[in-house]
């Protein structure tokens, strides 16, 4: 069990043979669901419905003025909507006791982790040296997803 | 058993859920507030003065008939998306429908914020470039729904001229107009006026001289001129006369 899933007290249901709800799946299914609402708010701007974005910076009319900002021709911020989603549901399920050491379940939540903090890091290199400017939501969902990567490998040890 | 350990198991989860539930809250206000809370600004439109001596400084690129009883100013950037969802959602309709009927004439002034869009100054000497040929409005279309493509380039000029050739112009005298320094001067005194009008940032439009301050809808627009007009010619500020007092100002189609 890792660190973090030792600050848990074991459970009732624990202590009767069922798993206990790992603390570290609870927190990537909050920090999911903040990214839900940051690409949400990214996309609701990139689709016209709010006419000024809250940047405090240009940089984020920048950053999804330019063309980095589509990807297979959708908005990169709709891409995080169903990423996020994804990460939720599956965390929401992962804490349930059913499937809490489910194997499907930790492997699928670093999966998409790992690939999203892929795409942020491609997304991050291409604010730094393409278009010089930075967008501070952009870099929000960029530490969310960091966070949520780290957040799945304890229950990739525990699963195996 | 399992009918014994589902309620604790389920109890064990509460905290749980109750967090989800405050995010899922907040963040549905968040963007409720964004989408529905900021029209406070547009029905407290700040009174600016127009005078002649302001105007006579610059000329915008306007459309309809100089004698309308109301005009729109629109203070835009080619390089920012807020002015191009505005040029492809409501600027066409203000055209169709305000222009058309004669009630409005729509005066469209560069305000390049230059901090924050590097190719956004040349992009507005681009726009009075193609102007300079009777093809601002055509120009202004694509520019505008090109934006992606040409934002985030180094040097957008070659697809300036391709764009200038697609609205018809002249691609050989609008590339000698853009590779000069012309019409930087008009392009600066613009800024200079917004900014003496109060114009922070874009797109910010002037209604018979009462500056709005956020963006409205077409139908928040439209409620705006036909208060204007049911006012009467009270409301027009001298802005009205503006097309006379500058000849130069074009009147493109």
């Amino acid at each position: 069990m890792s660190r973090l899933e030792a600050a848990v007290p074991a459970s009732p249901g624990e202590a009767q043979g069922q798993p206990a709800a790992p603390v570290a799946r609870m927190a990537v299914a909050v920090l999911s669901l903040l990214g839900v609402f940051i690409a949400g708010y990214l996309t609701l701007y990139k689709l016209g419905y709010l006419g000024v974005i809250q940047c405090g910076s240009g940089g984020c009319e920048t950053v999804q003025a330019s063309k980095y900002a589509y990807f297979l021709g959708l908005p990169v911020a709709m891409w995080g909507i169903g990423a996020y989603s994804a990460l939720f549901v599956v965390a929401l399920l992962g804490v349930q006791p059913r499937w809490a050491n489910a194997r499907w379940v930790a492997v699928g939540l670093f999966g998409m982790a790992a690939v999203g903090v892929a795409f942020s890091a491609y997304l991050t290199y291409i604010e730094a040296a393409v278009i010089h400017a930075w967008c501070r939501w952009c870099v929000a969902s960029a530490v969310l997803i960091t966070l949520i990567f780290l957040l799945t490998i304890p229950g990739l040890r525990r699963a195996r | 058993m399992t009918r014994k350990t589902a309620p604790r198991g389920r109890s064990s989860l509460t905290p749980f859920y109750a967090v989800i539930g405050v995010v899922a809250l907040a963040g549905v206000a968040f963007l409720v507030f964004q989408l529905f809370g900021k029209e406070q600004p547009v029905t407290q439109p700040v009174e600016v003065v127009m005078d002649q001596a302001r105007l006579n400084r610059v000329q915008g690129i306007s459309v309809g008939r100089a004698d309308a009883p109301v005009v729109i100013y629109e203070f835009a950037d080619f390089q920012c998306p807020g002015c191009g969802q505005f040029a492809s959602l409501v600027a066409p309709l203000i055209k169709e429908r305000l222009v058309g009927s004669g009630k409005v004439r729509y005066v469209y002034y560069d305000f390049p914020l230059i901090q924050i869009h590097p190719n956004a100054f040349l992009a507005s000497r681009a726009g009075r470039c193609a102007n300079e040929q009777g093809k601002f409005w055509e120009f202004h279309d694509i520019i505008y729904g090109q934006q992606p493509n040409w934002s985030s380039e180094r040097d957008p000029s070659a697809q300036f001229v391709r764009y200038a050739a697609q609205a018809g112009a002249d691609a050989g005298k609008f590339e000698s107009c853009l590779r000069s320094d012309r019409f930087a001067r008009e392009v600066s005194e613009s800024m200079q006026l917004g900014q003496s009008l109060g114009v922070q940032g874009t797109p910010t439009l002037i209604v018979n001289g009462r500056r709005l301050g956020s963006t409205p809808s077409y139908s928040e627009l439209e409620r705006m001129v036909d208060e204007a007009i049911a006012g009467g010619a009270a409301a027009a500020p001298p802005a009205g006369d503006t097309a006379a007092a500058n000849p130069g100002e074009s009147a493109a189609p």
